[in-house]
């Protein structure tokens, strides 16, 4: 990652208060995950160990450690959605997308990308969009009264191919 | 500063304790058992293990049950250990330790103190884990690492019962100082620390490697060289420029002929 | 402009009101909170823009909230001068152009009209906004079924002002409130009066908010904090979100009030990273506060000076306890920290700290214009006050619900939501999400109040209502909640971090088909240790769902262990996939539905499941009307 960006991002909080969540969440939005020689350079820049950066970025679910795919769909598990059948809605992405599931990575995340970095998966606890349950979100937008048959219509939009 | 001392009542006996000594502490001072895991004087209460957990009956905050290492003493205290009900609670805790920390005789022998030798539920072994499945996460080591050594080369990693302890990304550490404080708190003798001739490989924290001194005198690597510039840094008046390279049974070695020679009345040259 | 006095506030409330209530333009509002962008009100309110731009007229188009009748979205409000406000419903692109045409026409379009707003009292104003009589046709706003129950106390202003609009916050009375209590009130009165009100926490505890400030007003401390903790984490409850989202302002007047009380400076808001609009309109929000002096130095020319700045979670559920907040706001995790000593005593940066709920925030500025004593008729005995719920899961009107606390649950699922969907039949409410615990019907007479749920072994939580029905599967809703908890769980201490997995590991097997005999004892020796041992409130909880459904639905239990059956069939692995000929009608339907075409049918047949080809979606099953496939 760019020392500029960096710099920018660690200078831009002038209050401990929120200060190293701030950071780590802007270093993920401008790069999709947390780069490790970003990682590096926080610690060094804030005098931080980096065993506890490292430690914040296992412990909170938003923060991913490896490259994520071009599109992030995320299927919300909240109560309201699972009921209304999100887990049908993630075996159905899993086959769609064809990706392994059941995938733990080493440092606890599930996030399952497709080989060709054109998707990812994964789940979220929920939006607050209850009311239109069960909810998939696509790189920020979201679809509600999603239905197994209706994830190929929604995953042509970003580029998807259905295998025959 | 002394402390002002009350009185508090355990199991119906009255004790002295200093205002705002935890209960816990008290206990282990007058010799009323209570078991702990992630206990240390040296560290602020952590309240992790729940084993030492006791009953307050009377009392100015909540009664029921609470931990007595984070239960502080004021005037009028009154709890009870051991009670059936504790007991119950803490059995099915071993249980739950049991499962988790198969291969830690410390937690079999603990739990048997109990009365608990075996568990209902699947062990939980990891092949090849680096810590010989016998942590209990009580973070005794992270907090010693980071808190009494000011290091923080390992910490936890991930959350809830993924967690585990080990360096960022499971990588050799290069600030670790080899102190081996870590190994000397931990309750389950879980850190593996090996010397193997001019390193100190910390075997549990991803193999890292620290190197060690050689004894001038002698020629034996005696201590990890961060560990020495670590403490050397921390003494004063500073430690003798003579005495650094030495290892401790050398220094004791010179440091008895400058005596033996002082006594004897000789003057001994490059005294700073 | 900085507000400094009261002429300086009231000339901005006139401005404010007259943007609401303009006397020569039309005016239409499009919902845009998260869930009425979702249902496409964003596109909606492009093509009305589109629409107004082309025809060259004179109408003015804003942005509002959530009125709350969520399953009715997207929403419009749309105002003639002198005419009622009408809220028209299910509005979509292609409906921009009639309304556009009706409006420059003075009508309304009737047939899309849900219900009208004659006038409005926002508790906060002295006076009822009057928008005029008229459309005979059309419903007053609490005439509908959905309605007639509720009270709007927090949600006063959703979905009527613009929440991006300091000075329609302020045209209802906004900020009013603040200055009463700073002008008027010394910091002991205004604990008093929130004392008399009976408030009540409304993140869950429900512990009494009066008695909470006095804890903190009296450390004496250089720096004290007030904290708002809008980390909403219950999935299915979304009550915060839309109050975060409609009107921000009402917070931030709130913890204005409520840190002058408390003797703080500084206050921090900490949202989900989940609610990014909410992020959004506080930030808007807080710079316009600022900007009209309502935050920084000597507010409302007093001495009295505090600042609020914005905190966001990064994905860890445990953080909405305040300990673990308090962490998180601190760069650490969110692991609980014993207590005592409590945030009160030693909070944030070892600070005396108070923190409350978005919702607890919210009742301040009314409860201190309109007093305690008035807040406390609402309610019922020590459960005083209004409580919004999300009503959420398999009911037929779903959305966001306000009434006085005591209200039956039946009430709120029969006559507000309908029943349930799809013509089945209502088997149970969750309340108060993982921490809470299942509701059966037989029990639907219950008020909703702290107490009685507490009694029934249940939690009020923070407000989220899970309909289920009778294809619901009571083991899979606990083996759901278990998930959850483990998997959010901070992982400090044994009980909660090794138990609650020990006991998903039980009822995963349970709905395996693997159950034992001494499962359901087993769980019920794990759930009262870890009730009773956690550090935290999380731990403490979390067993709920399990015990409340082993005491109210024992029997789906016992089928799933002793004969391997799951009623409800939702546990995959105990399903046959195999159509029962005696029940099949032979309509094809379930052959339509397959998407991987695992089912032989023609027309006038039996259908026959190819096992081989069958990934187990259960759509078949979903579309079966008579449900012959077991």
């Amino acid at each position: 990652m760019e020392k500029e960006e960096l710099n920018k991002i660690v200078n831009k909080y002038d209050t401990k208060s929120g200060k190293l969540l701030g950071i780590l969440e802007d270093i993920q939005r401008n790069e999709g995950y947390l780069p490790k020689d970003a990682l590096i350079y926080v610690s060094k820049h804030l005098n931080v160990p980096l065993s506890k950066l490292y430690s914040l970025a296992t412990f909170y679910s938003f923060f991913n450690l490896k490259p994520v795919g071009k599109h992030i769909i995320t299927v919300c598990t909240g109560t309201a959605c699972h009921v209304r059948g999100a887990p049908l809605l993630i075996k159905e992405m899993e086959r769609l997308l064809n990706v392994q599931p059941g995938e733990t990575t080493s440092d606890g995340k599930f996030m399952l990308t497709t080989k060709d970095r054109s998707f990812s998966l994964n789940a979220a606890r929920c939006f607050g969009c209850c009311s239109m349950a069960p909810v998939i979100r696509v790189d920020g937008k979201i679809y509600g009264y999603s239905t197994p048959r209706k994830l190929p219509e929604i995953l042509k939009r970003y580029g998807w191919i259905e295998e025959k | 500063m002394a402390e002002k001392l009350i009185n508090i009542k355990i199991n119906g006996k009255v004790y002295k304790a200093e205002e705002g000594e935890t209960v816990l502490s008290v206990c282990n001072r007058v010799g009323i058992d209570i078991p702990a895991l992630c206990y240390n004087e040296a560290l602020a209460p952590y309240g992790a293990c729940r084993l030492c957990m006791v009953e307050v009956v009377n009392g100015p905050g909540k009664k029921g049950m609470t931990t007595s290492c984070t239960l502080r003493a004021v005037e009028g205290l009154e709890i009870v250990t051991d009670t059936e009900k504790i007991k119950h609670h803490r059995n099915i805790l071993f249980e739950l330790y049991l499962a988790q920390a198969p291969g830690s005789e410390e937690i079999r022998k603990m739990a048997a103190k109990y009365g608990v030798t075996k568990t209902r539920f699947a062990e939980k072994v990891k092949p090849l884990d680096p810590l010989g499945n016998k942590c209990v996460l009580c973070g005794q080591c992270v907090r010693v690492c980071d808190e009494i050594m000011g290091t923080a080369a390992i910490n936890y990693i991930g959350r809830g019962s993924n967690t585990r302890i080990n360096t960022p990304y499971l990588e050799e550490s290069n600030v670790c100082m080899g102190c081996g404080a870590c190994a000397e708190v931990c309750p389950t003798g879980a850190i593996q620390i090996e010397d193997v001739e001019d390193k100190r490989v910390m075997k549990s924290w991803s193999n890292t490697k620290v190197q060690l001194k050689k004894c001038k005198s002698c020629g034996r690597y005696f201590a990890p060289d961060p560990m020495l510039d670590f403490t050397y840094g921390k003494l004063d008046p500073e430690i003798k420029e003579e005495l650094k390279d030495l290892c401790p049974d050398c220094r004791r070695k010179l440091l008895s002929k400058k005596e033996i020679l002082i006594n004897q009345g000789e003057a001994y040259k490059n005294e700073k | 402009m900085k507000i400094k006095t009261l002429e300086d506030l009231n000339k901005i409330k006139e401005k404010g009101l007259n943007k609401l209530l303009s006397s020569d333009k039309p005016h239409i509002a499009v919902g845009l909170a998260s869930c009425g962008i979702a249902t496409g009100g964003d596109r909606v309110f492009k093509a009305l823009e589109d629409t107004i731009k082309a025809k060259k007229l004179d109408v003015e188009l804003t942005k509002t909230g959530c009125f709350g009748i969520c399953h009715e979205e997207p929403l419009v409000n749309v105002r003639i001068p002198g005419k009622p406000l009408v809220i028209l419903h299910k509005v979509t692109e292609n409906d921009a152009e009639k309304i556009i045409d009706d409006v420059a026409n003075g009508k309304v379009p009737e047939e899309k009209a849900l219900c009208k707003i004659e006038e409005w009292d926002h508790l906060t104003l002295d006076e009822t906004v009057n928008y005029g009589k008229g459309y005979s046709n059309i419903p007053l706003w609490n005439e509908i079924p959905y309605f007639k129950p509720q009270k709007k106390v927090v949600l006063r202003d959703a979905g009527i002002i613009n929440p991006e609009d300091i000075e329609e916050y302020i045209a209802v009375g906004g900020y009013s409130a603040l200055y009463k209590a700073l002008t008027e009130m010394t910091p002991d009165e205004i604990i008093e009066e929130v004392k008399k009100s009976g408030l009540r926490g409304r993140g869950g505890a429900g512990f009494p908010t009066g008695l909470k400030w006095s804890f903190i007003k009296k450390e004496k401390s250089d720096i004290k904090y007030v904290i708002c903790n809008g980390d909403e984490g219950d999935p299915g409850a979304y009550m915060n979100r839309n109050e975060m989202e409609s009107d921000p302002h009402m917070i931030i007047e709130g913890m204005l009030i409520g840190a002058y009380a408390v003797g703080a400076t500084e206050g921090y808001i900490y949202v989900r990273a989940e609610y990014p609009l909410a992020i959004e309109r506080f930030r808007k929000a807080i710079d316009q506060a600022r900007e009209y002096g309502f935050l920084g130095e000597n507010i409302l020319g007093t001495d009295f000076s505090f600042d609020i700045g914005l905190v966001s979670n990064a994905g860890a559920f445990v953080c909405g306890e305040e300990t673990a907040l308090i962490a998180s706001i601190e760069g650490k995790p969110g692991r609980p920290r014993p207590r005592p000593p409590f945030p009160a005593q030693k909070g944030l940066w070892g600070k005396p700290t108070n923190i409350n709920n978005v919702e607890t925030w919210c009742n301040i500025p009314v409860i201190i214009k309109k007093g305690g004593d008035w807040f406390s008729q609402i309610g019922i005995e020590k459960n005083t006050g209004t409580k919004v719920f999300s009503l959420v899961g398999k009911v037929k009107k779903a959305g966001l619900v306000e009434v006085p606390l005591g209200t039956p649950v039946r009430t709120i699922v029969y006559d507000i939501g309908g029943g349930a969907a799809k013509n089945r039949k209502v088997k149970a409410v969750q309340t108060g999400g993982p921490s809470g615990g299942t509701i059966p019907t037989s029990l639907f007479d219950t008020p909703v109040d702290y107490e009685h749920l507490k009694e029934l072994g249940a939690i009020m939580g923070s407000g989220g209502i899970v309909v289920m029905d009778e294809k619901t599967c009571m083991v899979d809703t606990a083996k759901y909640f278990l998930n959850f908890t483990v998997d959010e769980s901070c992982g400090k201490c044994v009980p909660c971090r090794e138990g609650l997995k020990r006991m998903y590991d039980i009822l995963d097997r349970i709905t395996k088909g693997k159950g034992e005999e001494e499962d359901m004892e087993t769980l019920e020796e794990l759930a009262t240790t870890i009730k009773e041992a956690s550090l935290c409130g999380l731990g403490q909880t979390a067993p709920n769902p399990v015990l409340t459904t082993l005491k109210y639905f024992r029997d789906e239990y016992e089928a799933h262990i002793k004969e391997k059956r799951c009623p409800a069939h939702v546990c995959v692995d105990l399903i046959k996939f195999e159509v029962n000929k005696d029940k099949c009608i032979k309509c094809g339907l379930c052959y339509s539905a397959c998407p991987v075409g695992a089912i032989d049918w023609k027309k006038g047949k039996t259908s026959i499941i190819n096992k081989d080809k069958c990934i187990k979606c259960k759509a078949c099953i979903e579309v079966c009307p008579v449900g012959a496939i077991e």
